[in-house]
């Protein structure tokens, strides 16, 4: 039995080797995983371009203003009427009805949180209002 | 005479499996994922139904509860340093657009002043940024 020799078949080798490249992914992958943040958020104009001098302003016949006073306890009142949020958005409602083009001025005291305003601003939008501003308070705080 | 097969080694498609679901996942969060600077304080972003989709870009501007500041992440001391860096921002980005991230529980004496402070600087795009969400 001399010289008897067994030849294992070569084993067709991969051009690249696919480890590197899982390496690399699974750190990608960690790294994104921990950057992530789920927060889903939204945006209200605050400042808007039409608002800038040389918009046409509208006639005065075609539009009132209502103003909506928002208090320091966060409280929207409008009219001399405090009113929460769908109230507000009901009485707004109302008041759009008969002139649309209304302008809805809110003006908010400064101790009020930025949650209430948002959420009046979220009744007008609701209402239908097309023009709100809302007085800005030039005071430093 | 009987020769023993070396047991064969494992093919590498069991590998490629893997690959797959790796590559999904890493789809996946680059997709879900912001990279935004984030505050180096809290901000809880106020609850809003008529909000609209948030672009990319822009500066963020964030508020804390107690009217702590921070421009994209960095800290700012007051609100005559964040002039100072909107400032600096708006020479080559005329165009810029502020992205105010507020706290809810901010009160608006340190919100709306920043604002107008913007405004006055030449910032024509202002944003509040909101969660979307039932208004409480």
């Amino acid at each position: 039995m001399a010289g008897l020799t067994l030849k294992r078949p070569t084993r067709p080798r991969a051009l690249i080797s696919l480890v590197p490249m899982i390496d690399v992914m699974l750190i990608l992958l960690v790294f994104f995983m921990v950057t992530s943040t789920y927060l889903n958020l939204d945006m209200i104009p605050a400042a808007r371009r039409a608002e800038a001098p040389g918009a046409p302003p509208s006639g005065p016949g075609e539009s009132g203003t209502v103003m909506i006073r928002l208090g320091a306890d966060g409280v929207p009142v409008l009219r001399g009427r405090a009113m929460g949020g769908a109230a507000l958005t009901a009485a707004l409602a109302g008041v759009l009805a008969e002139t649309p083009l209304a302008q809805v001025i809110v003006l908010p005291s400064g101790a009020a949180t930025t949650q209430a305003l948002v959420s009046v601003m979220d009744a007008a939008a609701q209402a239908g209002a097309v023009r709100l501003r809302v007085v800005r308070l030039e005071a430093r705080p | 005479m009987k020769l023993n097969r070396p047991s064969p080694a494992p093919h590498s498609e069991t590998i490629v499996a893997l690959i797959d679901v790796v590559f999904f996942l890493l789809v996946f969060f680059m997709l879900i994922g912001r990279m935004d600077a984030t505050a180096p304080f809290e901000v809880h972003p106020p609850v809003a139904d008529s909000g609209s989709d948030m672009p990319a870009g822009g500066a963020t501007l964030s508020v804390g509860a107690a009217g702590d500041l921070a421009l994209d992440g960095q800290p700012l001391a007051g609100p005559e340093a964040l002039a100072q860096a909107l400032t600096r921002r708006l020479g080559p980005e005329p165009d810029l657009r502020l992205r105010v991230n507020a706290h809810r529980d901010a009160e608006l004496r340190h919100v709306l002043p920043l604002v107008g402070a913007a405004e006055a600087l030449g910032v024509r795009d202002v944003v509040l940024v909101v969660t979307p969400g039932p208004v409480p």
